[in-house]
């Protein structure tokens, strides 16, 4: 009975953002409440629709709740509007609108000295929240694609929102302008993509709808080819939002945002959605294995790649950033093999390889709401560190342990929860993407992609977990920085209060894979029908626990990641190895081509200087010289051929009878010759 | 109700003509009461299930083998355009209310204009639309020539050229077909009204046909503009005061599409000889004009330039749309009229704005506006975002059918690549849009503007822009309400 | 009977006559005179033809040009003594403002 009061939860925020926006000046905290008040109330609708929906009938029978009504008809097919509740859209909704409260509340105190630009900034989280609950709670893919949009636009005035009237300085405000402009344009290019796919898919199905797009028997209807193609069209809207390779050099300049908004983008919306869009578009996706080969490698590709740019960089942000862009490509990675191992099993007819599949598609989900937590408290932690130091760079930090307790104990769990620290949060749904790689490497014939990217992956969570504490000891350990000596000291209640729950959830989230999680978020193949996410079976405490602590592999994770965490004690906090051995002091080639981001950023001017203003100036070139030239030089010889035959017009009566003579000779002769030579006219 | 639609303007135009002097201040007034009146009078039409009730018909030249009739008609296609013209004028005259220079010419001038257009849009009569046609040029010209910027005789006199040669050839085709068609017919009377000449057009020849939809399609393609046949727009917006870029990129445009559709596509458009023969032309300027104009606007300086250039852009989606020739292409390619109608209006009202209120367009002189401006901005950012087709606005959905109908086309033709261009074009606009924005209302504060003389939007200023605002959230979240309009039109259910 | 030869050779060499004082006189009196003899050249073919043919159409033509060409030869007259009035000239040079 709750499940019909869907449309609420995107709806909520929606009002706030129209009441914030228009008469935010006139509430207290500019809005701040209000924001607060909207994101509390969706996320308790959120709860009882959750609660109903699984508790429902509809949950054991079709697997989901769906209504629409007609929108408008495009191409002889109708496109809906309504929402589509499943498993996937209720851990969506739910874990969104949590953290955005928290981080609404968090707001309160960070951004308590704004004065009237709060309302704005209100107003735009609200927004942000709409498009993000929207995106879940949407039940076809046109519907989707607006709140994705909408959320698009609320990153690029969030990220801007220093972008003019900067407290710190009008370079800082154009820094700001410019990573707006890069956030929203390079994710533009992936919703291109993702409107190319959804129109080829549409073209071949005549639907966007959920239940329709997913149903076995309407897939199979439709060319594999076309499909492919749309999958990866759809997977390229995936990579520019949630900022993967190559598409992903706008999530660190992002951070020229407010650091809830960080943590907002990170955490609650934004980057979710590309993940999302993956794990409810993989039917489609399980379609061609190649397309999941193709997500899974680029998953892993990033998840290392992102990795190795948080190694050394300096500012505490633009680390959690990187490791932002790593733990999505562990999602991506997850969802790519797990959906490889279902699309294989399916073929061969083999039930444990869709079982193993399945694994991963619930590892990939739980990464990812145990990531909203963990990258949630990072960054509030950050946010707390920056309001109270005043600075970004970590340099300048250290032993703010003693000045700001709690924000250091909650980092730390923080930390802990993204190393993959047994029992924290992200040691199960890391290690279970892990294993589902591994699984995916033992097929055939293309088993040995997953082998290297499993190699990655492990690495990876080395590299996860020195960098984190690396962060962790730099800001709270070892001697006080020049900034840290003056530190403001712990951060008001409104900030401390959400760091210290989400905490709580950074540890323990994991724990709901072993009490039911993974039979609510199992993706159930269909032979002729739906493809639902959840009614699976739940293997119960026992099975994950023996599954995980058999595996030798699980150990070989744990030495790493403990070895990564010793070995950051030893260089940043008792100082006892320099980092400068392995960089040469900071001048090794590797050093120094992290630390520029891999040349990344260059390379994305150089391309849209060249391919953009540069075929531009040629275009404006060629319009204003060739065409308006052709079209000027027409008419300027219109004008001076007139004005050379109007000097014939000499006024003298003498040329004038002269010419008309001539010319009656003229016509005179020009007719007997006519006459003559061709017999007559 | 249709003839007063284009007589009531008439009236206003003598009326307001006649408020010179002393008396000018109440130009505006009787301007904008005579602008109010049609869209008032479009309420009934727009209300009423069956719109041909509205149908009039009068003999204009009636001679013993000649008829050419004052025969007006409202349908799906030009419902849209009319109400757009409607509303349209009214804001413009609004907006502009600060005219001090002859103010009763100028605002006689726009509703003069908008006789042209009324008549354009509802005659069913191909003379009259051909009269009505030129009626709107003349005044326009005078608009930019008399109230425009530094190069206006220059750009008055291109605009005159360019749409009157384009006219002119269009008026052979319109002979053409009339008089085709009365062969056809037997009957002796050279009949110009649409539904003689539809009723014949079956029976033209392919190669008639496929010249005359030349000839005619020539005349409407150097209105709408297609690449190459464009530069009299920038430099008529660049050089034309606010009030007449909002109408010519509004509505002006649209008579190109409308032609198109009304006079090509009605008459040819279900012969498929000649949709082979142009369909692959009219595809390729449509593209051409997307990517080309994009790009254009990527290096122009002047805000109103680039305004115009994406002008320039998405009509080129509109000519992709008629270009698909199928229901859902015509559908959309209208519906992307009348957005663009929406959208651009306020574009060029933002963009004019900027040259008054701060005195200069020059995107390289403005930056960091957003701080002082708050109202100014956050109205261009509403449009910059409306015309890069930010989803649950009008704009979206135009772009969003066009090419799903392009997409259905090139699928169905095995060149799903071409896609690839529209996407293309989707991007640029974006990247236009975004980093013209960074440079003029974020960032750094410019130090070139005399900050004494910046102000905001005014009251009335706003109200106006809030207006075509409010219609095109509407719109964006209700596309239905259009479409609906569109779909009365009968010609959808036969291409 | 004289033929009618000799007639059209006699109009055309007045005509060229005619033709030539037009093209190369500076006077406009002088210009006039030829444009008078031109006439008569075109009048006398018309009779002529009238008494060759015996169709007295072409003398009713001859008539009526005469009449023309007096009328015709009073305004000349009247407009090139107005000029003399302003210009205080006759010559075709002198009167040649008419141009670009």
């Amino acid at each position: 009975m709750f499940v019909e009061y869907t449309w609420l939860v995107p709806l909520i925020p929606a009002l706030c953002f129209a009441i914030v926006g228009f008469f935010g000046r006139r509430t207290p905290a500019c809005g701040g409440y209000i924001a607060i008040v909207g994101a509390a109330a969706s996320f308790v609708i959120a709860c009882l629709v959750s609660y109903d929906f699984w508790t429902s009938d509809a949950y054991a029978g079709p697997g989901y709740v769906e209504e629409h009504i007609k929108w408008f008809s495009l191409g002889g097919h109708d496109v809906n509007i309504g929402y589509y509740v499943d498993s996937l859209s209720c851990l969506m909704m739910l874990f969104a609108s949590f953290i955005s409260t928290l981080i609404f509340i968090y707001s309160l105190g960070y951004m308590g000295d704004q004065g009237d630009k709060r309302r704005r900034y209100f107003a735009e989280v609200a927004l942000f929240l709409t498009g993000m609950l929207g995106l879940a709670a949407s039940s076809n893919m046109v519907e989707m694609f607006i709140f994705w949009e909408i959320m698009g636009l609320c990153s690029y005035l969030l990220i801007g929102f220093w972008g003019f009237d900067h407290p710190g300085g009008e370079d800082m405000a154009d820094n700001a302008a410019s990573a707006a402009k890069k956030a929203f344009l390079v994710t533009r290019a992936g919703d291109v993509c993702l409107m190319g796919g959804m129109f080829i898919l549409y073209q071949a199905m005549g639907s966007l709808d959920y239940s329709v797009i997913f149903n076995q028997a309407n897939l199979s209807a439709v060319d594999g080819d076309t499909l492919a193609l749309a999958s990866l069209l759809i997977f390229g809207g995936a990579i520019g939002k949630s900022a993967q390779f190559p598409l992903m050099d706008w999530l660190p300049d992002a951070m020229a945002g407010p650091t809830t908004v960080s943590a907002l983008i990170h955490a609650a919306t934004m980057v979710k959605a590309g993940v999302y869009l993956v794990a409810r578009c993989l039917p489609l996706f399980c379609q061609n294995e190649e397309v999941l080969l193709f997500v899974a490698v680029i998953g892993g590709f990033t998840a290392f790649f992102a990795a190795t740019m948080a190694m050394n960089n300096m500012n505490i942000k633009k680390v959690l950033a990187y490791s932002t862009l790593s733990q999505l490509g562990y999602m991506f990675l997850s969802l790519g093999a797990g959906g490889y191992l279902i699309c294989l099993g399916i073929k061969d007819g083999n039930a444990e390889l869709v079982a193993a599949g399945a694994v991963g598609y619930i590892a990939g989900c739980l990464h990812m709401a145990n990531h909203a937590f963990f990258k949630a408290l990072l960054f509030l932690c950050s946010g707390s560190v920056i309001h109270s130091c005043g600075t970004e760079d970590m340099r300048l930090m250290g032993g703010l342990g003693k000045k700001m307790p709690i924000t250091s104990i909650t980092m730390l769990i923080g930390c802990l929860s993204i190393a993959g620290f047994p029992f924290f949060s992200g040691f199960w749904s890391k290690d279970l993407v892990i294993e589902t790689v591994f699984e995916a490497g033992e097929t055939d014939p293309l088993g040995w992609v997953f082998m290297i990217v499993w190699f990655l992956a492990i690495v990876t969570a080395f590299m996860t977990a020195f960098y984190m504490f690396r962060l962790w000891f730099m800001t709270f350990r070892g001697e006080a920085g020049p900034n840290a000596e003056h530190a403001h000291g712990e951060s008001p209640k409104s900030m401390t209060m959400p760091l210290m729950i989400l905490s709580v959830f950074a540890f323990g989230f994991g724990f709901v894979l072993l009490t039911g999680f993974d039979g609510l978020l199992e993706l159930v193949p269909s032979a002729t029908g739906l493809w639902t996410v959840g009614n699976g079976a739940a293997e119960g405490v026992g099975h994950y626990m023996g599954e995980l602590f058999t595996n030798p592999y699980t150990y070989l994770t744990i030495a790493l990641v403990l070895l990564a965490i010793g070995l950051a004690y030893l260089m940043y906090c008792k100082r006892s190895v320099s980092p400068g051995i392995v960089s040469k002091d900071g001048k090794s080639w590797l050093y120094r081509a992290v630390a520029n981001r891999w040349y990344m950023p260059e390379i994305y001017d150089q391309v849209s200087w060249k391919l953009g203003y540069g075929v531009a100036r040629g275009v404006d070139f060629f319009d204003r010289d060739i065409i308006d030239g052709t079209v000027n030089g027409l008419s300027n010889a219109v004008v001076g051929g007139g004005e050379s035959v109007s000097k014939m017009q000499d006024g003298n009566v003498h040329t004038y009878s002269t010419v008309v003579v001539a010319g009656i000779i003229l016509l005179f002769a020009a007719s007997l010759v006519l006459f003559f030579v061709f017999g007559g006219i | 109700m249709l003839p007063m639609l284009v007589l009531v303007p008439l009236i206003g135009a003598a009326v307001t003509l006649f408020l010179g002097g002393e008396r000018s201040k109440y130009a505006r007034i009787a301007a904008f009461a005579f602008g109010i009146v049609p869209l008032a009078m479009c309420v009934p039409i727009l209300m009423s299930g069956d719109m041909s009730e509205y149908d009039f018909s009068a003999e204009w030249i009636s001679a013993a083998n000649l008829r050419m009739g004052i025969d007006l008609t409202v349908d799906g296609l030009s419902v849209l355009m009319v109400l757009l013209t409607a509303f349209l004028v009214p804001v413009v005259i609004a907006f502009s209310y600060k005219e001090s220079d002859r103010p009763n010419y100028f605002y006689t001038l726009l509703l003069a204009i908008e006789v042209g257009l009324m008549g354009v849009y509802l005659s069913a009569d191909y003379f009259l639309f051909y009269v009505m046609w030129e009626v709107s040029l003349i005044p326009m010209y005078f608009l930019i020539s008399w109230y425009g910027g530094p190069r206006r005789h220059y750009s008055a006199i291109k605009f005159f050229i360019y749409t009157h040669v384009a006219s002119l050839v269009m008026l052979i085709g319109i002979f053409a077909l009339a008089f085709e068609a009365a062969s056809i017919r037997g009957t002796g009377v050279v009949d110009f009204g649409f539904a003689a000449v539809n009723a014949a057009a079956p029976a033209f020849g392919t190669l008639f046909s496929t010249l005359v939809f030349g000839l005619l399609f020539f005349g409407f393609a150097v209105k709408m503009p297609a690449v190459p046949f464009h530069t009299w727009l920038p430099d008529a917006h660049t050089e034309a005061p606010t009030a007449g870029s909002v109408l010519l990129a509004g509505v002006m445009l649209k008579m190109g599409s409308y032609g198109i559709i009304r006079v090509c596509m009605e008459n040819f458009g279900t012969n498929p000889d000649v949709v082979d023969v142009w369909q692959p032309i009219m595809l390729f300027m449509g593209l051409l004009a997307m990517v080309y104009g994009a790009y254009a606007c990527i290096a122009q300086r002047d805000l109103k330039k680039m305004v115009a250039y994406s002008s320039i852009s998405h009509m080129g989606l509109v000519m992709v749309a008629m270009g698909c020739f199928s229901e859902t292409g015509t559908e959309f390619a209208v519906f992307q009229m009348f957005a663009h109608g929406l959208i651009s209006a306020m574009l060029f009202m933002v963009c004019g704005a900027a040259g008054h209120n701060f005195g200069t367009r020059e995107i390289p002189l403005l930056g960091g506006m957003a701080s002082r401006v708050p109202k100014y901005a956050a109205f261009t950012m509403f449009a910059f975002m409306a015309s890069l087709g930010l989803p649950g606005l009008i704009g979206f959905w135009g772009e969003f059918g066009i090419v799903y109908a392009f997409t259905d086309w090139a699928v169905e033709s095995d060149a799903v690549y071409l896609i690839v261009f529209c996407l293309l074009t989707l991007l640029l606009t974006a990247g236009y849009y975004i980093w013209a924005m960074q440079r003029a209302l974020f960032g750094r504060l410019t130090d070139r503007l005399d900050f004494a003389h910046v102000h905001d939007l005014d009251l009335v200023e706003c109200v106006s822009l809030g207006a075509v605002a409010l219609l095109v959230v509407i719109f964006g979240f209700w596309p239905d309400l259009a479409l609906h309009y569109i779909g009365l039109y009968p010609f959808l259910g036969v291409i | 009977m004289i033929p009618i030869e000799y007639f059209i050779t006699f109009g055309i060499i007045l005509f060229c006559i005619g033709a030539y004082g037009v093209m190369s006189k500076s006077s406009t009196i002088v210009v006039l005179m030829c444009i008078e003899l031109m006439l008569n050249a075109a009048n006398i073919n018309f009779v002529a033809f009238s008494a060759f043919t015996g169709d007295v159409m072409g003398q009713v033509m001859v008539i009526m040009t005469i009449s023309v060409a007096a009328a015709e030869v009073a305004v000349g007259i009247a407009i090139v003594l107005n000029a003399y009035k302003v210009r205080k000239t006759v010559s075709t040079e002198g009167l040649a403002s008419m141009r670009w």
